[in-house]
């Protein structure tokens, strides 16, 4: 074969691991970035922080949410639930970025696999 | 109320299924460290060849060896293949055999590694369980895991579910007993082609039927989130909760490579989580 192709057609191998990595590193921030709470399930995105930090701006301290599931949740303390909800998104979001950051840095299949 | 996870274990002459079921149960005292039962016709083999199985599982429910007559392939990666029985019909008996009053039932090939699931005995919700799911493998579309035929209805998985003592559960799995022993009837009526009965096949017809022929939302989907391999990867190696694979994207034999950490997953080639299981039980 070629010396090039066959370079090419390996180094697609690289690729094909590096985006399932990428993927399924993806897939595990967004099962990781949930709020479970009495019950419901809220995915923690910047749109909830966002409404919840409004309501707890215009001095609501309880509210029903409807979560992932379009049921509705009774939250008692709002402003303890937007600290959790900012240390959950924070939390994962940093983990995510650093896992993203080291595997662009990894150059073979087999180092891959360990982020 | 009482919680807990009740696992299925019934061998054939090539799948040790109880050393799954106890290697399985470590993990959820690990990761949900909560009680744990083992409903098996195997309890004497559970008992003499694996002493330390006390560690890990709290009760064992002895239950009648039956004899399926169904017969299966399992895989070992794409190059190795065995037919062999395959009992899988207690399942529907989890309501009666549970001794807990909320139950998360897994199968033995499920494993733990978070605590995600946990939080289901929180919820309001009779029943939950996966219809989706997040293939290890990349871009793979033709695994006909999404619908119970190409025609009829989405697939739920009943590869574990929680449900609780209440007469909705109650219902629901005596539907899915009728569903077993009408079988042919309902797999023509879905256009299965497959004889074999198979639960989540059986589970997925059982909510089709409750749900008024509809697709509807219930029932809501359990917490986290379930990766699975086929059989036809290979699981090569494992530590610190990583599990690395060689993925069959294909299947057709052209093998890739993929890990991941810290997620519940469904491992289908029980040779492959065999011999790992083998290696992590050499210190017990």
């Amino acid at each position: 074969m070629d010396k090039r192709l066959e370079k090419a057609l390996e180094f697609s191998k690289y690729m094909t691991t590096l985006n399932n990595q990428r993927r399924l590193l993806h897939e595990k921030y967004l099962e990781n970035t949930v709020h479970y709470i009495n019950g419901g399930k809220f995915s923690v995105t910047k749109e909830l922080m966002n409404f919840v930090n409004l309501l707890v701006q215009h001095k609501q301290e309880t509210a029903i949410l409807l979560d992932d599931n379009n049921t509705p949740i009774e939250i008692e303390e709002l402003e303890t639930f937007l600290t959790e909800l900012m240390d959950i998104y924070f939390n994962n979001t940093n983990d995510y970025y650093n896992s993203y950051d080291d595997i662009k840095t990894k150059r073979s299949v087999e180092r891959l696999l360990d982020v | 109320m009482t919680k807990g996870v009740l696992l299925f274990a019934s061998n054939n002459p090539q799948v040790d299924y109880i050393k799954q079921a106890i290697y399985c149960a470590k993990r959820i005292k690990q990761f949900l460290n909560l009680p744990v039962a083992i409903a098996t016709p195997n309890g004497d083999y559970l008992t003499n060849q694996f002493p330390f199985y006390k560690s890990y599982i709290d009760k064992i429910i002895n239950i009648e060896a039956t004899n399926s007559n169904q017969v299966r392939r399992f895989r070992d990666g794409v190059y190795s293949e065995k037919r062999l029985e395959w009992n899988n019909l207690s399942r529907a008996d989890c309501y009666e055999l549970t001794p807990f009053d909320q139950t998360i039932v897994m199968d033995t090939d499920y494993l733990i590694c978070n605590s995600h699931l946990k939080t289901v005995f929180n919820t309001k919700e009779h029943i939950m369980l996966y219809k989706d799911y997040i293939d290890v493998g990349y871009n793979r579309t033709n695994t006909g895991l999404d619908m119970v035929s190409d025609k009829s209805i989405p697939m739920y998985w009943a590869t574990v579910f929680y449900f609780d003592k209440s007469p909705m559960s109650q219902m629901f799995f005596n539907l899915v007993k009728h569903i077993k022993e009408n079988w042919n009837f309902y797999r023509l009526t879905y256009q299965i082609s497959q004889g074999n009965y198979r639960n989540d096949f059986a589970f997925s017809i059982a909510i089709h039927i409750i749900n008024g022929f509809e697709k509807r939302e219930w029932p809501k989907t359990l917490p986290g989130k379930m990766y699975l391999t086929v059989d036809y990867d290979v699981l090569y190696e494992a530590y610190d909760n990583t599990f690395k694979f060689l993925i069959d994207n294909t299947m057709s034999g052209n093998y890739s490579a993929a890990s991941i950490k810290d997620c519940n997953i469904h491992i289908m080639n029980k040779f492959s989580l065999g011999r790992h299981i083998d290696r992590e039980f050499e210190n017990e």
